[in-house]
């Protein structure tokens, strides 16, 4: 079991601080503060993949990835109720097979209203969101088989994928979809970017709702988590500096840089 | 103080577990009724409070000062029990995702839809594999128990073994897009896969064998040049997406548990 006691200054000045930042930005944000936040291709491309699968007149695939219910859940939920409202707005068909049963219950909430908030409460086919097989590679063989028997215009990979990401993603692009992906997990980070025409990547994932939604909570938090990014950043330089003038044994700096080292090292 | 809790939530013998399964139907059902019957305008309020009493459990289990020889505070015995309060909601939910099953599959048969078959197929097989891999656990059946090995061992371990296998292909052919010289960024991406690949064979290291071992020319050594761009590039980068992922899951998390998460579900009347 993990105590923050083990190690108490990296877990005070990073995860405490950063925590405290982040709340700092999303008050100020709802205070009104005008706040930047820089474009992200891979979710700007999300309308452009719905309009060409309007064009085409074939359906649009949302995955929600093998994981359970947890944050990378939600996030993925978040992106896949605003693609659901534009789907709704044209009339797209869509299609989320979903992995774990938590996960299907509330995607399946979600998603009916997505349609009813977009005033197409008919539109929704409860069919669309369907659940597979907790199993992983069952899981992959129906999302498989689905792509290639639908013929789907669009792809959306969005949450927690592990081997099967590959099989997902180059099925897509076997049938011509435009795919959009993002993923949590650094290891099938390149598998999407090679198959996959955009690709979310590291902590876009988390930005994604508060890009989409515009929301000033949502845009403190992200702008929070910038300077959570630069605290880390700083931490990097002055540990690089310390690290070289506790190797090269400084005349007092020496003493000062391995004090610095020892405090951030985890035993 | 919590501990009839963790002797409630400790396993049961075989005799009275039904009256605890009975209990526990009953007291969910009442739950539900006092949900559903709750004003529109308490419902929020009461999810925001149960957020967050459980996002500070977890929390001040984490911070509070722990017993060195045990490893524990006072908390830590409970995150058990309050691990299964999650796997209990998981386990009712997997119900809504077989009535789904049923009706997506249900109504392809009964419809005739193209390709019927399979989801007929699906149907027997999830039926087969339930009643076997009951027999199989609690039964004495030893045809049956066969029949269920042949299920599992024979069919389902290889078949997913078959779509496993399936990657290998798909790499290959997403790498081959994903190297074609097209851009400066592909051809970087190219250059450094082909350094790797060459690292990790014999091949490759015997290209430059003939460099020495020692001094600063040993680093041109395709072997030596693979490991640096492994721990010297290639860490640094996941390390850095690594650290974005950890601040944005903190910043989710913190707006979840403090209730000022929008969008989507959020904001919705309940």
């Amino acid at each position: 079991m993990q105590h923050a006691f083990e190690k108490l200054a990296p877990v005070l000045i990073v995860e405490v601080l950063t925590a405290i930042i982040i709340i700092w930005r999303i008050i100020s944000a709802q205070r009104g503060k005008e706040l930047f936040i820089r474009r992200i291709p891979g979710l700007n491309a999300i309308d452009e993949a719905i309009g060409r699968a309007t064009e085409m007149g074939r359906p649009v695939l949302m995955v929600p990835g093998i994981g359970g219910f947890s944050i990378i859940a939600l996030q993925a939920l978040s992106i896949f109720s605003y693609i659901a409202r534009s789907t709704a707005k044209f009339g797209n068909r869509i299609l989320m097979p979903v992995a774990d049963p938590t996960v299907y219950t509330v995607a399946e909430e979600v998603i009916r209203d997505a349609y009813q908030a977009e005033g197409h409460p008919e539109r929704f086919d409860p069919d669309s969101i369907r659940f597979l097989s907790d199993r992983q590679f069952a899981f992959a063989s129906g999302v498989a088989g689905l792509i290639q028997r639908e013929k789907i215009a669009s792809s959306f990979m969005f949450g927690e994928f592990f081997a099967e990401s590959l099989i997902f993603a180059e099925t897509g692009n076997m049938v011509g979809a435009i795919q959009v992906a993002g993923t949590v997990h650094t290891t099938q980070i390149p598998f999407f970017i090679a198959a996959c025409d955009y690709t979310i990547i590291g902590d876009e994932y988390y930005a994604a709702s508060a890009y989409i939604s515009r929301n000033p909570t949502m845009l403190g938090s992200l702008v929070g988590q910038d300077f959570g990014k630069l605290l880390i950043t700083v931490l990097f330089v002055v540990g690089t500096v310390a690290a070289t003038v506790a190797a090269l044994n400084v005349p007092t700096l020496g003493e000062a840089g391995k004090s610095f080292i020892d405090l951030f090292t985890i035993r | 103080m919590l501990e009839p809790i963790v002797r409630f939530f400790a396993p049961k013998p075989l005799s009275v577990l039904p009256y605890y399964v009975v209990g526990a139907v009953l007291f969910s059902i009442l739950v539900i009724i006092v949900l559903i019957n709750l004003p529109s305008r308490a419902r929020k309020p009461l999810i925001a409070i149960v957020t967050f009493l459980a996002g500070l459990f977890y929390a001040t289990e984490f911070f509070w000062p722990i017993d060195i020889a045990t490893n524990k505070n006072f908390l830590t015995d409970y995150l058990v029990p309050a691990s299964k309060l999650g796997s209990l909601l998981g386990g009712m939910t997997l119900t809504l995702g077989i009535l789904s099953l049923l009706r997506v599959h249900g109504r392809n048969i009964a419809r005739l839809r193209s390709g019927w078959y399979n989801s007929l197929a699906l149907l027997t097989a999830m039926v087969a594999m339930v009643i076997f891999g009951l027999i199989d656990k609690y039964g004495t059946d030893a045809t049956a128990k066969k029949v269920f090995n042949v299920l599992f061992e024979g069919m389902l371990i290889n078949m997913d073994a078959t779509m496993f296998s399936l990657i290998a292909f798909y790499i290959v052919s997403a790498s081959y897009r994903a190297f074609r010289i097209r851009s400066i960024e592909a051809t970087i991406l190219m250059v450094t896969a082909f350094l790797v690949m060459l690292g990790q064979v014999p091949i490759g290291n015997a290209l430059t064998d003939w460099l020495p071992k020692d001094g600063w020319i040993a680093s041109l050594r395709v072997e030596n040049v693979k490991q640096w761009i492994l721990s010297q590039v290639n860490a640094a980068a996941l390390r850095a997406i690594a650290f974005g992922l950890g601040v944005g899951g903190l910043a989710i998390s913190l707006r979840i548990w403090l209730s000022l998460e929008r969008g989507a579900y959020f904001e919705k009347e309940i």
